[in-house]
């Protein structure tokens, strides 16, 4: 128990040292930088993540809106974790908390191996720096008054300052970051975000969160604004990173698909009102679904006619969220179509399904196919 | 209604070059319309005027009783004041005090006006609240009794007191507008990955928020200018300031006492200060147009 | 008669109109000179059919729709070619006044982000009235009426929805709300811009359920703009394939996806990642999708971005954009591309 906790303090202070002073290695470039990465990032974990809002402005006007109601995972270094659900569930506070750009009521959260329960604000903020996050809206997310060269520079003279890094070592990484992200420096440095394609300030974005070495990247519908054509390369680039530089990608979406195509070999959570539903490795959620709810989710995805076929147990689209349901029993229950007295009156917890990885939180789990599959002759 | 397509600045919007200095940038917005390059020459003129002026003319301008109320005329101009005085030598050793006064008035508002409304829209919460209701204050603050009372301890014998009592009690609405405007910048996501990056408060006020409230501030700049000097000229007409320099509402009040309204004699006399007046608004309403163009590079390019 | 009593009265009497478009050309003035976000396009959308017009931004999908609804804004401004509407004559000839009555009337448009479309200091039922007053409707109670009808076959409260105010109504409610104020009048060409964009799965599921039923509900010739080739598969008989101003592929959904034509089509759809299947088949797109400035003059408007034209280098991909033309399979396809064509040629000269 003591020796654990050495440990513990010994890594602390490790990431604490790497975050403020710079990894000594920067000026190697960019493998240094990665292989550091995963080396000594340890994972994300989270763990009763509470987060309550006071609705304002609409319907639930005065009313506190629980985001989210005690969430548990946890990422490997490099490793992927999607997050699927409507909007409104949650799903976007979480990632917003894990960047530190929100707080959160209680719970625990362990960044790069390091709790932060016990830390003061201003240490956490090293660590929250390890996490990026890439918004959705890749236009907004870059000052249009600037050029990508003085965007990227900022952060990268701030660590400059701090490990007395010369000017050259900038003006290098500045290069080595968009090489990073597949784009072309010289024609990228000297332009203003809205003279770029939508996928080329995406990638400008990510170009940017990689100056500071991220542990993490939290890509919040980091595609949806992009154009259909343009995606996959910022996909692509995305599962590059997770490989070459020990990235851990955190995705939240609600389109099932790219969230598949980012973490095929990694963990999915689906997140409902607050709470994760049902969680496992991406394939199989999505093969498997056994809560009602990812059911829903996954039926609700629209069908290639000609392409694929519809699941054979597809169910019908539910109606929306609607936050003034009930809350006692199951979230889901009002607009569950398998329901039963229990679900309403019961509170389902997340438990396993038969010793596996898969956890879902719903008395009567069921397989059911309802993902669209490849029709056999193409 | 909708715009169904990005009408593109340019022909080649992709390769034009992208960094230029701020006076070419400048000259380059102005040369895309004519009323931009009127509205620069008529403040040009004026700048000219108000430092070089007073030195064309010797410090104390010569008297001509004999001929009072002259009309405009080859030695004359614009015509003599009440005292045969050139008015063209008037108009111009006057513009001095005007300009200099509403210029130190304009810039003391916007500096302080934006300090104050970056700062309590970037914080929020406590120094918000204070800030605000600190700037509600400043508001409320009648102005012209202010400066009446103020004239006790002050003569305003200097543009410079005059310019920061104008300026310091005239930031205000400036402050309300900048804040409303951080508010809003704020939650744009650049804003937050700047803070994600661990950049600094000062920094993200300097380097991200400013710029892209700086059409609006220049906006304001140049329209405080034309309000300061409808007001320091309003005070010196209502001559309930103490003068003893030589400026344009002292030329309007003196006029107007002298009878000119009531006998149209010296006509010349009263218009021309009025007429310099509109003449620079007009030349300041002109350029404020080009102000969004100058400092927001997507509308910047050709 | 009122155009509301008729909306009670006889719902699905009429059939279906058709829409023709030819030869359309939309020009917008730019600093530039007039550049075309539509050229030389034609479309069909046959009665009682829903079409799907796909493309990405500055495909120029978003400019056609608008020009159904004679609404094309100035700079920009229609050059040539005519819409064809049954029952209206061509749209590009109607007088100011005649448009503004077909607007809303007898056609239909659910705008892009309608979500955020209805006026926030007003009711729904009080804008409904509005839209009444501006066409005419005299009997206001048949106006509500059938606004109510529309409004609770989509699963709505309708008594509280027009009481409602825009920020009071969900995402979703807000764009069957939009539908509403498209067909209350009775339309009987629905326009859909972007429909779903910006909602979730679940909801835009709900949307495009309710889209198919009020189209055969009320016998509508449907179009519906979207980027998502996901949901033109969902609900579309038929798939148009907008690039560069231009329609590159025209056909039945379903064998458009299954086995697109045109290298943009093909590349478009092979640019999806999916839920199911192989991973790797999802290929992404080189190059950048045009804007109004960089659409190519001359020559084929993907030639740049295309693999076909990669390989085979056809100096007719140079020299001119090809003509929409059916596919020799006898599909009723139509396709603008020379490699294309050139195959066509190929195959019939080896059976003939």
């Amino acid at each position: 128990m003591i020796h654990k906790k050495r440990s513990l303090d010994g890594a602390t202070r490790e990431s604490l040292d790497r975050a403020t002073n710079g990894t000594g290695t920067d000026g190697t470039g960019t493998d240094g930088t990665g292989t550091d990465g995963t080396g000594t990032a340890g994972a994300i974990e989270a763990r009763g993540i509470v987060k309550s809002f006071k609705a304002r402005g609409d319907v639930l006007a005065g009313r506190t809106v629980r985001a989210l109601r005690g969430v548990d995972f946890r990422i490997p270094p490099g490793g992927a974790a999607s997050f699927i659900g409507e909007s409104g569930c949650g799903k976007t506070t979480l990632g917003r908390i894990l960047a530190g750009v929100e707080s959160f009521d209680s719970g625990e959260l362990v960044l790069g191996g390091v709790p932060l329960a016990g830390l003061a604000p201003r240490k956490r903020a090293p660590h929250f720096r390890r996490v990026q996050l890439i918004h959705q809206d890749p236009y907004s997310a870059l000052n249009p008054t600037r050029t990508v060269e003085s965007i990227l520079r900022d952060p990268l003279a701030l660590r400059a300052k701090q490990t007395g890094q010369s000017r050259a070592w900038i003006d290098g990484r500045a290069r080595e970051v968009l090489d990073l992200v597949g784009l072309d420096p010289g024609y990228v440095l000297p332009r203003f975000p809205h003279q770029l394609s939508g996928g080329m300030r995406q990638r400008v974005v990510i170009a940017r969160a990689l100056t500071v070495d991220p542990a993490a990247l939290v890509a919040d519908e980091a595609v949806s604004m992009i154009d259909v054509s343009l995606r996959l390369g910022v996909l692509n680039l995305l599962r590059e990173l997770r490989s070459t530089l020990g990235v851990s990608v955190l995705f939240i979406t609600h389109d099932v698909a790219t969230a598949r195509y980012i973490g095929a070999d990694g963990e999915l959570y689906v997140i409902y009102r607050g709470e994760i539903v049902e969680h496992g490795p991406t394939e199989t959620v999505l093969a498997d679904p056994v809560h009602p709810y990812t059911q829903c989710l996954l039926s609700a995805i629209p069908v290639l006619h000609g392409v694929e076929q519809p699941g054979a147990d597809r169910l019908a689209p539910t109606e929306p969220l609607d936050e003034s349901q009930p809350e006692d029993g199951c979230l889901f229950a009002a607009r569950c179509p398998f329901a039963t007295d229990r679900c309403r009156t019961e509170h389902p917890e997340l438990g396993h399904l038969g010793g596996t990885a898969h956890e879902h939180a719903c008395f009567y789990p069921q397989r059911r196919s309802v993902v669209a599959t490849p029709l056999a002759d193409t | 209604m909708v715009t169904a397509v990005e009408i593109p600045t340019g022909n080649t919007p992709a390769l034009t070059p992208a960094r230029r200095g701020f006076w070419r940038n400048l000259w380059r917005v102005l040369r895309r319309k004519p009323t931009r390059v009127a509205g620069a020459v008529i403040v040009a003129l004026f700048v000219v005027m108000g430092v070089v002026g007073p030195f064309l003319y010797p410090a104390n301008l010569p008297t001509d009783p004999g001929n009072a109320y002259a009309g405009p005329s080859g030695s004359h101009l614009l015509g003599t004041d009440f005292q045969g005085t050139d008015v063209l030598a008037l108009l111009v050793t006057g513009s001095r005090y005007v300009l200099v006064a509403a210029v130190i008035a304009a810039a003391c508002t916007v500096v302080v006006g934006t300090g104050i409304g970056l700062y309590a829209g970037y914080r929020r919460g406590g120094p918000d609240s204070v800030l605000m209701r600190i700037t509600d204050f400043i508001i409320t603050i009648p102005g012209l009794p202010l400066l009446l009372v103020l004239s006790t301890l002050w003569k305003y014998s200097n543009p410079l007191t005059m310019g920061l009592v104008l300026g310091v009690t005239g930031w205000g609405s400036v402050a309300r507008a900048v804040r409303s405007q951080t508010l809003s910048l704020r939650e744009r996501g650049f804003i937050e990955a700047a803070r994600g990056l661990g950049l600094s408060t000062a920094h993200v006020v300097r380097k991200e928020l400013l710029p892209n409230v700086a059409p609006y501030v220049a906006m304001n700049l140049l329209i405080s200018v034309t309000v300061y000097i409808y007001l320091e000229v309003g005070l010196f007409f209502l001559g309930v300031l103490p003068f003893n320099e030589n400026n344009w509402g002292v030329m309007i009040s003196q006029a107007v006492q002298n009878g000119v309204t009531q006998t149209g004699q010296g006509l010349a006399y009263l218009l021309s200060p009025l007429v310099a007046i509109l003449l620079l608004t007009l030349g300041i309403v002109l350029l404020v147009d080009a102000m969004d163009e100058v400092f927001n590079p997507r509308l910047r390019e050709d | 008669m009122t155009a509301a009593t008729q909306a009670t009265t006889s719902t699905a009497a009429a059939a279906p109109p058709a829409v023709t478009i030819r030869d359309l050309t939309i020009v917008y003035r730019t600093p530039a000179g007039e550049l075309p976000a539509v050229s030389g396009v034609d479309l069909d959308l046959p009665p009682g059919t829903i079409t799907g017009l796909v493309g990405e931004s500055g495909s120029g999908k978003s400019t056609l729709a608008l020009s159904l609804l004679g609404a094309v804004q100035r700079p920009g401004r229609i050059a040539a070619g005519s819409i064809h509407v049954d029952g209206l004559g061509n749209l590009v000839e109607l007088s100011a006044k005649s448009l503004q009555e077909a607007r809303g009337g007898e056609i239909g448009y659910v705008f892009q982000a309608a979500q955020n479309s209805l006026n926030p200091l007003k009711t729904v039922g009080k804008q409904l009235l509005d839209l009444g007053r501006s066409h005419g409707v005299r009997d206001r109670t048949a106006l509500v009426r059938s606004a109510k009808e529309l409004l609770a076959g989509m699963g709505l409260d309708a008594a509280r929805v027009l009481d409602s105010y825009q920020h009071e109504l969900s995402g979703g409610m807000r764009q069957r709300v939009g539908i509403m104020f498209a067909l209350v009048l009775n339309a009987h060409v629905l326009v859909l811009d972007e429909p779903t964009t910006a909602l979730d799965m679940i909801s835009q599921a709900n949307v495009l359920k309710i889209v198919r039923a009020v189209h055969t509900e009320r016998g509508l010739t449907t179009l519906l703009v979207t980027h998502d080739i996901g949901v033109v598969a969902e609900v579309a008989e038929r798939i148009a394939v907008m690039y560069g101003g231009v329609v590159v592929e025209q056909g039945e959904t379903a064998d458009v996806l299954r086995a697109p034509k045109h290298p943009y089509a093909r590349a478009l759809i092979n640019a999806i990642p999916r839920v199911s299947g192989d991973l790797s088949a999802a290929r992404p797109l080189p190059g950048r999708p045009p804007t109004l400035g960089t659409i190519p003059t001359r020559g084929c408007v993907f030639r740049e971005r295309c693999a076909v034209y990669a390989e085979r280098q056809l100096p007719a991909c140079v020299a001119e954009q090809p003509p929409l033309a059916p596919v020799a399979d006898g599909s009723g396809r139509l396709v603008a591309c020379h490699a294309v064509a050139v195959e066509d040629q190929q195959a019939t000269g080896e059976t003939a």
